[in-house]
């Protein structure tokens, strides 16, 4: 399953319908408003996704209120087939989601000196319905997931 | 900071509909049971600080680093 279980569970993933590769985004988001701040990050709410390569395997969530900040994110599903994060219904309300199809999951990667040192926050996913446009920094409040699990094995 | 003492079984009420209840004090571990509408998030607070120093760690990177991860992932993917 590589869309996040919601409940109640719908069947179908985000992928499913995709010719593009394995997980990739497949297009810029111009202005997504999270509806909750990223821990941290109190003041910005309003971040771009922006494709950094042709594949859209990597990409920037960069802030609309700071044009010095931006995280780097990618889709979790090439590199952790087995990733399935489950949110509850505060998340699905807050998102507005209606339809399973309709997530984005993307996870937050902290870039190292390689390849091999960059890590990604599997604790805290980044959903974002890309019908109402509105995203979270989710919490899973699971212990097998890390904040910092190597992206590549 | 308001402090209150409880004793096992009993409870706070926070606002309307945010129950906390005293489950279990063993030693120092105090087992706490938190009864709220799925609309409050409820966290561990190490969890969240957990988060926001990864953020912190993670926003922004330099953009040779950025650079060099695209070029080792398009690799990666040839």
């Amino acid at each position: 399953m590589i869309a996040p279980t919601v409940d109640p569970p719908a069947p179908g993933s985000a992928m499913q319908d995709s010719a593009a590769s394995e997980g990739a985004v497949r297009d810029d988001i111009p202005m997504i408003e999270l509806v909750h701040p990223m821990p941290g990050f109190p003041d910005h709410t309003r971040f771009a996704l922006v494709r950094l390569d042709e594949d859209g395997v990597l990409c920037a969530l960069r802030s609309l209120d700071d044009p010095d900040l931006r995280f780097l994110v990618t889709s979790p599903v090439a590199f952790f087939p087995d990733y399935a994060p489950e949110v509850g219904d505060d998340v699905v309300a807050d998102l507005g989601i209606t339809d399973v199809a309709d997530v984005l999951v993307l996870v937050v990667l902290t870039a190292g000196a390689s390849l091999a040192e960059t890590t990604a926050n599997l604790l805290g996913p980044v959903l974002v319905n890309t019908v109402t446009l509105r995203g979270s920094q989710v919490v899973l409040d699971d212990p097998a997931l890390s904040v910092a699990a190597p992206l590549v094995a | 900071m308001l402090v209150l003492s409880r004793r096992t079984g009993e409870s706070v009420v926070v606002g309307d509909n945010v129950t906390v209840t005293i489950l279990e004090v063993r030693g120092d571990v105090v087992r706490v049971g938190i009864d709220a509408p799925r609309s409050v998030s409820v966290h561990r607070a190490e969890l969240l600080a957990e988060l926001a120093s990864t953020n912190q760690a993670a926003a922004s990177p330099a953009e040779d680093t950025v650079a060099s991860l695209a070029e080792a992932l398009r690799k990666r993917a040839d």
